[in-house]
């Protein structure tokens, strides 16, 4: 007891310094944890979610009994695979070609530029997608016209969905992104590299045997976290971009949970696919750091 | 008039134990058939009142008509303003945290009876005789009175008559364009794909026909071939056919696939713009103003929109009314779009409730109805023409507060005919003659209702992305058999099922109630 306040005492400023954090995921975390119950039930807002009917898991043979259901798991896994193949190695690319530039203005300059786009909102981000890209006025098809082709329907066209949301996030996240590589690659003792270059290795041999394995615990923790997020589709950005001729590939669970569960106002039915999603992220996350421990040292936990 | 504000400055016997309806029925009696009396038995008193505020008039506290309603009944409304403009998330949270505000204002029927079933709203039907005037105006107004009934057969939002009007969507064309080029104004579809041709050549940059908002004007388009019904994404394609009186499902009619031809060739010409999926009111603005769309169809107000904007630096444009041109089969015709679900709701939760119900009471006398509709005779009206000159409704609706959200009930759309311009207003004596029969949508049970939006919802996602396809030439008209087949399999026929039981239940319902008039 004596030793646990002692400990207590020593460590009271960074207890202090936790407590914002605590709070935060008591307040908005684990409190509305509580409200999943509401997928097993009947919810009416009017009784309240203690007083409103039990119904087991209606909702969920519902939503797996649903035509749709196929079409969103598949729309839905794909983009976020996409994501990590596509938009998790472009900010390490670019956080060690930063690291290779020796003029410091230069290497500033880029960084600056690219993490502008971080700061746009994903409703301009869109319509500048619906400007630059339409058939009709949009300046990439004047590009192409003027080459010799015929305009391209790039918004309302299901094969160009997913390339044009990967791109367009990889162009609005890298440069943000590579600000936790670029603190890990800071953090690599500057005598590795004096001894590499005194005993002849290249700058790609630095690379291979310096830089890259000094940062992987950054890059193995970061794609762990990644995974535990490949069903979470930034719901407003795909919701601004779909129209009808694009949902074969574009509707994903998000934006039909906003559709039949927030608008129709099912929100029973809404909770009990989130739940759902939140499931199979759960699972992702536990394979990949049991992946991760099994191979390799470093693992969340 | 004088004589109401008389009664309602001395009326102090409202805490008597409520007042008996027969008296109030007395004193509005007396007061004559023209003028009915407003409810003056009311005090002083304050409501709160959660409304909504239109982007393009947003709410503004110092407008005239809130001072006009608190002279008439005595009322202040106590306004709240839904957070982010969301008006029906703000009503669900006001519901789940139990801290309702007396009224409420919905923009969707669906939205009172979902809340009302639940047991958060009172139902009006209890309280009519509290409401002598309202009585009146019910048997004044049988169907709108019916369309605000709920599956339970109670009533959980007032109903409106008069500013639907203002929802008409009917076609226009740019009547300088077609006459300098010597076109007249299409009489069919065959002529109107000619006439967008001869326009295309003659303006190559062009899209002759842009609408905005995707396929949702197909309702309008489909009223032609007499499949008109509508095309969104909460509600299933189902329409009222005037012939045999059923319901029927519009997408796998052969004459909604004759539609799509149309609009399929329109597309394959460029006379529909490539992006018509995305057509949003910023572009489509862009595009009517620059000169590169001239037959548009939308809300019938954007005659004076687009003339007043667009005259100043082109004398000559004139947007001008056109008559819908008639499908293969002889079919002339709008779909009907001049109704508006808006309208008062009332907390169960209120302690109030039977102050309140007077207090709306007001809306329905003849006095409330003209004073929401033109405000105060000296101050803003003079006879049957407002005194100020204001440019469009907009700047009426911006100055004074009249036929904004929460302010009316039963009004007068005279009012608005008369600050339109004289193209608008003969649009609006035209319009009426091309309309489909009105349908209302039939009231549905909490149990229809989630069947409606959750099997309704692959149903629906399949029609627009199909309608697409077949427009845009990446699916062929030679597979519409097995279209139709699709949406079979998806269950167009329960949700059809659905529709033809609760307009059957309406139906019967609505005898019950001729019978018990009757009586």
């Amino acid at each position: 007891m004596a030793l646990f306040r002692l400990k207590l005492n020593r460590s009271k400023y960074l207890l202090l310094l936790f407590l914002p954090a605590l709070v935060y995921y008591i307040l908005f975390k684990y409190v509305p944890m509580f409200g999943i119950l509401i997928s097993f039930k009947d919810y009416n807002p009017f009784k309240g979610i203690w007083q409103s009917d039990w119904v087991g898991l209606r909702y969920y043979s519902m939503f797996f009994h649903s035509p749709d259901f196929p079409k969103l798991l598949r729309n839905t896994v794909l983009l976020g695979v996409y994501k990590v193949v596509f938009g998790f190695p472009a900010p390490i690319v670019l956080a060690l070609l930063l690291n290779e530039v020796r003029k410091g203005i230069v290497k500033r300059l880029v960084q600056s530029i690219s993490y502008l786009p971080h700061f746009i909102s994903n409703v301009v981000v869109v319509s500048m997608l619906f400007l630059f890209l339409s058939p009709t006025s949009g300046l990439v098809n004047h590009v192409v016209e003027w080459m010799g082709y015929s305009s391209i329907n790039f918004m309302q066209n299901e094969n160009y969905f997913r390339t044009l949301y990967i791109l367009s996030e990889i162009w609005q996240h890298i440069g943000w992104e590579t600000i936790i590589y670029l603190a890990a690659l800071s953090a690599i003792d500057p005598q590795l590299y004096e001894a590499a270059t005194v005993d002849g290795a290249s700058r790609w041999h630095q690379l291979r045997h310096i830089t890259v394995p000094g940062i992987m615990p950054a890059i193995v923790i970061l794609f762990i976290l990644n995974i535990g997020h490949v069903l979470d589709i930034g719901f407003e950005k795909v919701l601004l971009m779909l129209n009808p001729s694009i949902y074969s590939t574009a509707d994903v669970l998000s934006t039909y949970v906003f559709r039949t569960g927030i608008q129709a106002m099912n929100y029973s039915y809404g909770t009990a696919i989130d739940l759902f999603t939140s499931v199979v992220n759960l699972l992702f996350i536990l394979t990949a750091n049991w992946i991760s421990r099994k191979t390799s040292e470093t693992s969340l936990w | 008039m004088g004589a109401s504000v008389v009664l309602g400055a001395c009326s102090n016997n409202n805490n008597e134990a409520s007042p008996s309806p027969s008296a109030s029925a007395s004193t509005s009696a007396s007061a004559g058939a023209s003028a009915s009396a407003a409810p003056a038995e009311l005090t002083p008193q304050t409501f709160t009142f959660l409304n909504y505020s239109n982007p393009s008039w947003p709410y503004d506290a110092n407008w005239k008509i809130w001072s006009y309603i608190k002279e008439k009944t005595g009322v202040t409304l106590d306004i709240q303003l839904p957070a982010g403009n969301l008006l029906e998330d703000a009503i669900s949270l006001a519901i789940a945290g139990g801290d309702m505000p007396d009224i409420m204002w919905t923009q969707e029927k669906r939205l009172a009876d979902k809340f009302g079933q639940q047991g958060a709203l009172v139902n009006i039907l209890d309280y009519v005789d509290d409401m002598p005037n309202f009585k009146a105006w019910m048997a004044k107004y049988p169907a709108e009175t019916q369309n605000m009934l709920s599956s339970d057969g109670k009533m959980y939002e007032f109903p409106n008559q008069g500013l639907g009007e203002s929802n008409r969507r009917t076609w226009m064309y740019r009547e300088d364009v077609f006459k300098k080029l010597n076109l007249s104004t299409p009489k069919t579809w065959d002529e109107l794909y000619e006439t967008l041709k001869k326009l295309k050549a003659e303006y190559p940059e062009s899209y002759p026909l842009t609408v905005r908002n995707g396929l949702r004007y197909f309702e309008d388009f489909a009223a032609g071939f007499g499949v008109s019904a509508p095309v969104d994404a909460q509600r299933a394609s189902a329409y009222l056919d005037g012939a045999t009186g059923e319901w029927k499902y519009a997408p796998v009619q052969p004459a909604y696939k004759d539609m799509l031809v149309y609009f399929n060739k329109f597309y394959k010409e460029g006379l529909i713009p490539k992006d018509f999926l995305t057509i949003d009111t910023k572009m489509w603005q862009d595009i009517v103003s620059t000169n590169r769309a001239f037959v548009t169809l939308d809300y019938i107000g954007r005659i004076d929109f687009y003339n007043s904007a667009l005259r100043k630096d082109n004398p000559d444009f004139s947007m001008n009314f056109m008559a819908p041109p008639a499908g293969p089969s002889g079919l002339q015709k709008n779909a009907f779009t001049a109704v508006t679900e808006e309208g008062f709701m009332i907390s169960s939760k209120s302690k109030k409730i039977k102050d309140i119900v007077k207090f709306i009471d007001f809306f329905y006398s003849d006095e409330g109805h003209e004073l929401v509709s033109w405000g105060k005779e000296g101050d803003t009206v003079s006879g049957d023409s407002f005194i100020e000159k204001y440019t469009d409704i907009s700047d009426l609706r911006k100055k004074t507060g009249l036929s904004t959200d929460g302010t009316y009930t039963w009004f007068d759309f005279n009012a608005h005919i008369s600050v339109s311009s004289p193209e608008l207003k003969s649009a609006y004596e035209q319009a009426p003659q091309f309309d489909n029969a009105k349908t209302s949508t039939p009231p549905f049970t909490p149990e229809e209702q989630q069947v409606l939006s959750t099997k309704g919802d692959s149903l629906n996602s399949h029609r627009d992305e199909n309608f697409a396809k077949f427009i845009m030439g990446t699916r062929s008209f030679d597979t519409w058999d097995k279209f139709v087949e699709e949406q079979k399999k998806l269950g167009y026929e329960e949700i059809l099922e659905i529709y033809k039981k609760s307009g059957r239940a309406r139906e019967s319902g609505r005898e019950v109630s001729n019978k018990r008039n009757k009586q």
